[in-house]
């Protein structure tokens, strides 16, 4: 039993439910911008195709950086905390997601598109009630790609005090204290599974009522 | 002075990414191989796999710790248990998926299995299976930095000095050329799959 009052203890010391909340805060909120920035930006390649080549291999090699490096890069720039960790999410988080989007409306079947025109719909409504849904799958498994990178980066953001529970892994380091990095890297896990498995469910889900 | 210790630390850096990713690429494509002749087994990779690759490196770096310890061996063991992943889960799906009729091809033309899956499913899963490389050697790189904060040498050190003494400099010194570094692999690695993709799948 002792192995439970211990846990309970860290997890009262170290204020996991406080932390834990930041953390997904911190999550939600730069996925919710990586989702807007990426799914307008992959509508606007479709519109400009010219530069869409080149637009994503730019792209490309930012998602090579490593983690570290990019929240390190943007200090001079914007500080420590929250602000470097988000705007690195989104730059990590917009290759997944505007290029899915941008190959989700691409790649609706032609036959749809010139059936919608004969029965009259504008190209707005055709971009609204025929390609944006079919594309919906290629969304979300963009957006699930992303949403593992940016709880990756928010986790290390805990490194350049952007709280959260990466703060407590690195509490744990510098004490070297071996039971408190145990407990938040298998809570730290385990949520990232969590959110993981609901979006693969979201993502099955628009599967199936979306799928041409 | 700073300049022969940035050398040294890049060095070790070099040093502990691409040994980590060549010992994630001798284990995971044998056992991607055998996947492909034991469905069993196979399940039970693609599962960890789909649940593995969700959990944030940093996580992977502190789970780590408690069981290998500290150090370049802790380092080597968080890049294998991240790189391995992609590599494993790529080479097995892009061995399985060439085109059953070419099999059937080789098949009747007398190939054995062993020649069919070195000259007929290996050649044409070269793009799937380094896309998978390249990206284990992305997160190879980037778990080498922030090993750092467990002891393990490379470009890693100079960044949490940096940032322990909010030194700019110091900042820009460690994670530039870890940029680079990671671009330099992109490139020799597209070399490298270009060099090794045969003719009829070149665009």
């Amino acid at each position: 039993m002792t192995i439970f009052t211990d846990i309970f203890n860290i997890w009262q010391q170290q204020h996991f439910a406080m932390r834990t909340v930041e953390h997904l805060k911190l999550f939600f909120f730069a996925i919710s911008i990586s989702v807007v920035v990426g799914v307008s930006l992959g509508f606007l390649l479709t519109q400009i195709d010219s530069i869409s080549t080149y637009f994503f291999n730019i792209l490309n090699i930012i998602e090579t950086t490593p983690t570290l490096a990019l929240l390190v890069l943007l200090i001079p720039l914007v500080g420590i905390g929250t602000a470097p960790t988000i705007i690195a999410s989104v730059m990590y988080c917009i290759l997944p997601i505007a290029r899915n989007t941008y190959e989700g409306l691409v790649n609706v079947d032609p036959n749809y598109i010139s059936t919608a025109r004969a029965i009259g719909l504008s190209d707005l409504e055709i971009l609204l009630k025929v390609r944006l849904p079919l594309s919906f799958p290629f969304i979300a498994a963009g957006i699930r790609i992303a949403s593992v990178f940016t709880f990756g980066i928010v986790t290390i953001g805990g490194l350049i005090a952007a709280g959260g529970l990466g703060q407590i892994l690195q509490v744990g380091f510098y004490r070297q204290n071996t039971q408190l990095v145990l407990v938040a890297g298998l809570w730290i896990g385990f949520l990232a599974i969590l959110v993981d498995s609901l979006l693969s469910f979201l993502q099955n889900y628009l599967e199936r009522r979306f799928a041409a | 002075m700073i300049d022969t210790q940035i050398i040294i630390k890049l060095i070790q850096h070099i040093f502990l990414t691409y040994t980590a990713l060549l010992v994630s690429i001798i284990i995971s494509i044998p056992l991607a191989v055998i996947s492909i002749y034991y469905k069993k087994l196979a399940k039970v990779i693609l599962l960890i796999s789909n649940f593995g690759q969700s959990i944030p490196s940093f996580a992977v770096l502190a789970l780590v710790v408690p069981l290998i310890g500290l150090g370049l061996q802790g380092a080597i063991i968080a890049i294998l248990i991240r790189a391995m992943l992609p590599i494993i889960k790529n080479t097995y799906t892009g061995l399985l998926e060439v085109d059953e009729r070419v099999i059937d091809y080789t098949r009747g033309m007398g190939l054995t299995r062993f020649e069919i899956l070195w000259k007929v499913r290996f050649p044409n899963a070269v793009p799937e299976i380094f896309s998978g490389i390249k990206f284990a050697a992305i997160m190879a790189n980037s778990i080498a930095v922030i090993a750092a904060l467990i002891g393990a040498p490379g470009l890693g050190t100079i960044i949490f000095t940096g940032l322990a003494q909010l030194n700019v400099e110091k900042l820009l010194l460690g994670a530039i050329p870890a940029m680079l570094l990671a671009v330099f692999m992109e490139v020799t690695l597209s070399i490298l799959q270009d060099e090794l993709t045969p003719v009829n799948l070149k665009s």
